[in-house]
């Protein structure tokens, strides 16, 4: 009866450890959820004192999906480090590694946002000005 | 029957440890050595540079009934340059925190590589301080050092320190640039100079300090090639060339060069690996507090210089910088 027991209890554990839900991942390792949410909630742009060189709150318009950002005079537009923030669970793609150049300023650069489900892709526009 | 026994022996087995283990032991007052004794603390923190100081308390002792001190000697690896010595006053500390000294001997005599006070007066125990006055000859090298002292029955020890690796770098404190006059620095001489020194020598300037009033520009520091939106009202002697590669920082407060609280040092390796690539050759609206990395146009030299205090009134930056050759 005993062994009859502990075999069952064995069968149970394998039957529990098996059916444990993989959560899926991206190439990152990180978890790919349900939220189809894609948008930037804010972004603040560094120096390479890494302090920051806008002049006032860079105003994000996720509906026309720019991203406006005014820095200060003498601010040095090739080496600069922008940050996201995103929505829960959201990624950017291209990721940022280090600095990046802004002095072309006719060429805004361009991210795009991917949802949580990944599923979903916007991409954003920094348009940098500069204070006179 | 035998379990119960088993058992038994068992909880008295570990009754008996748990005994053991709570027992307290009482302190025991250490019985001092009676051989004459040595110890030293380095009291110099960062990297040591040529012309800077390295600054040790050596203290030795002896039982009275043994004997007392004699002398206290240190002998360095390279012998350091005028102003090396080692204190001959043993300092205690007053209730306000100052330094009180007392000297127990004649001045410190140093001759070549040893430096040395013989005591006139008993002591039995006594810390001297040591100030090697690092040589030009130990740039880059590493210096040792061997503390001895000598007690009145024959007794001498010693206390091996080092080696400390002498940085190649340079440092220049607070060198102060004044718009429109002294506003031409130097990396090369880490001097400041005037306009009529800059047009003579277009190759020594390096960089421009600049104060104009609009809150986006106020205390600047830009290379001669600037753009002229950077040179607002400024008139350049003609032939300043040098486009000087600058990178801000801020939050690189170096303790040698601010001589202020933060344990932050710039070292050798930092200069000789700071990228400056795509580096622009201005650094405009500088605060106190803040800095520039610099490298020359000619690639020789790899700078960092440290804004001490901006006084808009005045139009005055100082400046301390740190300086590596690079080639």
């Amino acid at each position: 009866m005993k062994r009859i027991l502990f075999s069952q209890l064995i069968l149970l554990l394998f039957v529990v450890v098996s059916c444990k839900k993989d959560y899926p991942m991206d190439d990152d390792g990180l978890l790919i959820t349900n939220r189809s949410d894609c948008y930037v909630s804010s972004f603040q742009l560094l120096g390479s004192d890494f302090q920051s060189v806008t002049t006032k709150a860079p105003a994000v318009d996720t509906t026309a999906q720019t991203v406006n950002v005014e820095v200060l005079f003498g601010t040095d537009l090739k080496n600069l480090y922008p940050q996201f923030t995103l929505v829960a669970d959201a990624v950017l793609d291209p990721k940022i590694i280090g600095k990046v150049d802004f002095s072309d300023l006719s060429k805004p650069k361009e991210w795009t946002v991917v949802s949580g489900n990944r599923k979903v892709r916007k991409t954003y526009k920094v348009i940098l000005t500069v204070k006179p | 029957m035998k379990n119960i026994k088993y058992n038994i022996y068992v909880l008295l087995l570990a009754f008996v440890s748990l005994i053991t283990a709570c027992k307290d032991e009482e302190f025991q007052i250490p019985t001092p050595s009676d051989k004459l004794q040595n110890d030293l603390i380095k009291r110099t923190l960062g990297p040591s540079i040529v012309g800077g100081t390295i600054e040790f308390a050596y203290a030795a002792a002896i039982i009275p009934e043994k004997g007392k001190l004699v002398s206290m000697a240190v002998e360095a690896s390279i012998a350091g340059a005028t102003g090396t010595y080692l204190d001959n006053k043993s300092y205690t500390t007053a209730s306000n925190g100052a330094d009180v000294g007392m000297a127990y001997g004649d001045p410190s005599v140093t001759s070549g590589k040893n430096t040395e006070v013989v005591f006139n007066k008993d002591a039995s125990a006594l810390t001297l301080r040591y100030f090697y006055k690092i040589p030009e000859e130990a740039r880059g090298k590493t210096v040792t050092f061997t503390f001895s002292a000598k007690a009145s029955n024959g007794e001498t020890i010693t206390y091996k320190a080092g080696p400390y690796e002498i940085r190649k770098m340079d440092m220049a404190l607070d060198l102060v640039a004044t718009d429109a006059t002294t506003c031409y620095i130097s990396i090369a001489d880490m001097k400041v100079y005037d306009a009529t020194f800059a047009a003579a020598n277009p190759d020594k300037i390096d960089l421009i300090y600049l104060y104009r009033a609009p809150t986006n520009y106020l205390h600047s520091l830009v290379a001669p090639t600037a753009d002229a939106a950077y040179l607002p009202s400024f008139t350049m002697p003609a032939a300043l060339k040098n486009k000087t590669k600058i990178v801000k920082a801020f939050t690189v407060r170096d303790q040698q060069l601010a001589r202020t609280q933060y344990a932050v040092f710039v070292d050798d390796i930092d200069l000789s690996t700071k990228d400056f690539t795509d580096a622009p050759d201005f650094a405009i609206n500088l605060k106190a507090e803040a800095g520039v990395w610099v490298q020359t146009a000619n690639g020789k030299y790899n700078a960092y210089v440290y804004v001490n205090s901006v006084v808009p009134a005045t139009k005055k930056m100082t400046v301390s910088l740190k300086r590596l050759t690079i080639k």
